[in-house]
């Protein structure tokens, strides 16, 4: 579904991303992980159109979309959510799902009849069911929790049924207990829509536990890459995360 | 259009040192106008609309103190300190009341000014256009070149304002001071937490660049004449010479202003109606090709 | 949700106009019906930019030129090309609308105050293109020889009563157009592109075609507000396309509240009777305007845009 080849991106002369080349297939569940500056942030931005690569492929069901605009690959299927939740304040809930429909169905600059359109509604009103938040339906989504915004982030995305979902840092800024509900809202979504689903995180234990497939990104490179108990194992993944000393140790 | 007469122009040496010479005169005054502007955009982030008016204010205080003491060195001086202390008090009682509000907050505080300073010098000094001629030092006869006629006072204008942009360019780069401005504008609340006092900083920028801005008005005033409301046109002038030398960099102003006043200059000859439109015509390839100006950073 | 629907703003716009209509039967002075032509031609002025402040979030500088190139190029074609008033009125919206597609084109791409400013450059370009080609416009005199106004459709302009109905009806239809755009899903992506352009783009968006198409619109809508000036003053002034325009243009939507619809009206009508009371006094009317600017904005320190906000989300939340 989504392959990256050879991807370089430098700042000012630093490497932030150095030969990546990575595969995603169709329909799967991948967490990309490592540590603080390893280019994370950089490769889902050079992914979704933030950024223009230096160098390499980006290609997404066979067509490369490296250096198009991001509105260009937006339409092609990339769907993003943002560290920091990226919505719309004065606007609530509903207002913004449905806004967000409407672009997908390219009916946002229409003067014809008035918002929202009717074929709109049940659309919105099923991504805010998946995501949990019908609840919040009317409220400003600038007066929302964080965890919400975040979720709201995730919605806005989902609407335009992506075939490529990248998730950056779902559970940020959330208590343990919240950022296992996240997980669960997030991994419920991805099995009912069968889209393909990269996030980035931190925490070990919920990579572990919902990823299908790890990647593990340092320095802007690709350290390694497979499933949780290959990764789990692998030495150079310890040596990244713990030093040198407990790499040893696992191997052994 | 009237390209013969450009034409004609061109062909002729003495034509082309005066209009020349013209140029860089209105292009150097725009320069002081700009750098001012620039100035207090880079550190302060604020827009300072009403920059025109202060130009207004130092072309009237020197035609005041000239007037009144005859010396046209105490009127450059004396207009130049009052501006600047008028643009201190601006920005401490007003000003810095509005910097964390929307932008159009910060526009009609600005644009008030404007209409009070524009009623103020009206019924201070009249409304009719006035003149303040040229001050007995520089009447001696024009230096002739090439046919062309270079008045001496134009001589005294360069000079100065070189000695100005010499000055600034050694406060904001060698000294202490200068540190502490570019420091503020790049990160104010590091600054003020290293104990130096940002409204200090903040109102002394806003004095300098108000400074900038009444000189400028103080030096034409022998050669321009003056209205309530001529605050204006150099205020769009000098924003159209930030955008293409580049919003914050003083060479830019110079390089901008020096082709704006050119531009002016030799368009005036060539299409008498649509002067202005040269300049934006101008501005607005610049902007194409290089959005940050000829020599911004990208902001 | 409750949605106000085509159906029943079409009644309450009538219903407006009805009103408005009828009002000169109570007040038949001159003064009264000659206000209300001026405050329509403000209202669809300011109501046209605060679709670009307030609901795209471009704050314009340079709204004035549209209204002066509204105003002139009405005046200029009922003088010179004895068209009717219908087909003048078309072809200076046809005018307007190719000018703002062009200056739109450059300066909607840009950064915030690169855009402000760049807008105002553009009217202060009409200003002096005004002022110089004094065989067309007039120079700093204005337009003189006065708009001929030829029947139409039984409508005889010359008539102030028939004027005074006809600028109520254009403003209405005006405010209601507007009004419906903003209530549409192209209005709800300008609210979007506003609050967060970033992520319109990553809606799929193309934010400055967007952007471009609002700055069409209200410059249109700016040339109307032109286009009844001109109709009221008989002629077309200079002053039309000076920068004080978009100025007090900006004021009347702050005074009347940006995040508010009808605000731009109620802040046209408080501005034009504050000159018109203020002008009895004194000639100084700049000095006490900028003084009420300057209280205004000072007292309404946290920005009109966080009041206004506010009270609509007050509104929004008992709504909802």
């Amino acid at each position: 579904m989504l392959r990256i080849e050879g991807l370089e991106k430098s700042f000012g002369g630093v490497a932030a991303i150095k030969d990546v080349s990575l595969d995603f297939s169709a329909g799967s569940l991948t967490a990309v992980i490592g540590p603080n500056g390893a280019g994370k942030t950089s490769f889902f931005n050079l992914v979704s159109g933030l950024l223009r690569p230096d160098a390499g492929r980006v290609l997404l069901e066979g067509k490369d979309i490296a250096g198009l605009p991001a509105p260009e690959i937006v339409r092609r299927g990339i769907g993003r959510a943002f560290q920091i939740a990226s919505i719309f304040p004065s606007l609530t809930v509903r207002e913004s799902i449905l806004g967000a429909v409407h672009a997908h169905r390219r009916d946002h600059t229409g003067v014809g009849r008035r918002f929202p359109l009717a074929e709109a509604r049940a659309e919105a009103d099923e991504v805010m069911e998946l995501v949990g938040l019908s609840a919040e339906a009317d409220r400003l989504s600038g007066s929302l929790s964080h965890g919400d915004q975040k979720v709201l982030d995730i919605a806005l995305a989902l609407a335009l049924r992506p075939k490529v979902l990248l998730l950056d840092e779902p559970t940020a800024g959330m208590g343990s207990e919240e950022r296992w509900q996240m997980m669960e809202t997030v991994h419920g979504l991805w099995s009912k829509r069968q889209m393909t689903l990269v996030f980035i995180e931190h925490d070990m234990d919920i990579v572990f536990k919902f990823a299908q497939t790890i990647r593990v990104l340092c320095y802007g490179s690709v350290l390694a890459e497979g499933t949780p108990e290959d990764v789990r194992r692998h030495p150079k993944v310890i040596e990244a995360y713990l030093g040198s000393q407990y790499s040893a140790e696992v191997a052994g | 259009m009237d390209i013969q007469a450009l034409l004609t122009c061109l062909a002729s040496a003495s034509c082309i040192v005066t209009q020349t010479t013209g140029g860089l005169i209105s292009g150097i005054l725009l320069f002081l106008v700009a750098a001012g502007l620039s100035l207090i955009f880079g550190t302060l982030k604020v827009t300072n609309f009403m920059h025109g008016s202060l130009y207004m204010l130092g072309a009237y205080f020197a035609y005041t103190i000239y007037t009144a003491t005859g010396s046209y060195a105490l009127a450059v001086v004396g207009s130049a300190l009052g501006v600047a202390a008028f643009g201190w008090a601006f920005e401490r009682l007003f000003m810095s009341r509005v910097y964390g509000s929307d932008v159009l907050m910060q526009l009609l505080v600005c644009y008030s000014f404007i209409l009070i300073l524009d009623d103020a010098v009206k019924i201070i000094w009249g409304a009719e256009f006035r003149s303040m001629g040229m001050p007995a030092a520089f009447q001696g006869p024009p230096i002739v070149v090439a046919g062309g006629v270079l008045p001496v006072f134009y001589l005294f204008l360069i000079g100065m304002t070189l000695l100005v942009a010499a000055a600034l360019g050694l406060l904001i780069t060698r000294t202490r001071m200068g540190k502490i401005v570019r420091a503020a504008a790049v990160n104010p609340t590091m600054t003020s937490a290293l104990g130096i006092n940002t409204t200090l900083v903040y109102g002394g920028v806003f004095a300098l660049g108000s400074l900038l801005a009444g000189l400028a008005g103080a030096l034409a005033v022998p050669v321009r004449s003056m209205v309530s409301g001529m605050g204006f046109s150099i205020l769009i002038e000098s924003f159209i010479v930030t955008v293409i030398g580049g919003m914050g960099s003083v060479a830019g102003a110079m390089v901008g202003a020096l082709l704006i006043g050119l531009v002016r200059s030799f368009g005036s000859i060539g299409f008498p109606l649509f002067t202005e439109g040269l300049m934006f015509a101008f501005m607005t390839a610049v902007l194409i090709v290089k959005p940050s100006g000829l020599f911004g950073r990208e902001a | 949700m409750r949605r106000p629907s085509l159906a029943r703003d079409a009644i309450v716009a009538l219903a407006l106009f009805a009103l408005l209509a009828f009002l000169p039967t109570v007040f038949p002075s001159k003064s009264f019906s000659d206000f209300v032509v001026r405050a329509s031609a403000f209202a669809i002025f300011a109501t046209s930019l605060n679709l670009l402040i307030g609901y795209s979030g471009m704050v314009s500088f340079g709204h004035g030129l549209f209204f002066g190139l509204g105003a002139y190029s009405f005046a200029l074609l009922m003088q010179k090309t004895g068209s009717s008033i219908p087909a003048a009125i078309g072809i200076t919206l046809l005018v307007t609308a190719l000018v703002a597609t062009a200056v739109g084109a450059i300066c909607v791409r840009l950064k915030e105050i690169y855009f402000s400013f760049l807008t105002l450059a553009f009217q202060m370009l009409l200003y002096s293109v005004i002022i110089a080609w004094t065989d067309v416009t007039g120079g700093d005199q204005g337009l003189t020889g006065g708009v001929p106004r030829p029947a139409f459709l039984g409508i005889r302009l010359d008539d102030p009563h028939h004027l005074y109905v006809f600028c109520c009806a254009i403003m209405v239809a005006s405010l209601f157009l507007m009004w419906h755009l903003v209530q549409s899903p192209f209005g709800y992506t300008l609210r979007m592109i506003r609050d967060n352009p970033r992520r319109a783009e990553f809606l799929g968006i193309a934010v400055w075609r967007v952007r471009l198409m609002a700055f069409v619109v209200a410059g249109v809508f700016g040339g109307l507000g032109g286009v009844i000036i001109s109709l009221f003053v008989s002629s077309a002034y200079p002053d039309f396309a000076y920068w004080t325009i978009s100025g007090e243009a900006v004021f009347m939507i702050l005074l009347g509240g940006i995040g508010v619809f009808l605000g731009p009206l109620a802040g046209a009508a408080l501005l034009l009777a504050l000159n018109d009371t203020v002008t009895k006094f004194t000639e100084h009317y700049s000095l006490v305007l900028g003084i009420v600017i300057l209280v205004f904005a000072l007292g309404m320190r946290k920005g009109l845009l966080g009041f206004g906000m506010e009270r609509w989300r007050a509104r929004a939340g008992r709504g909802g």
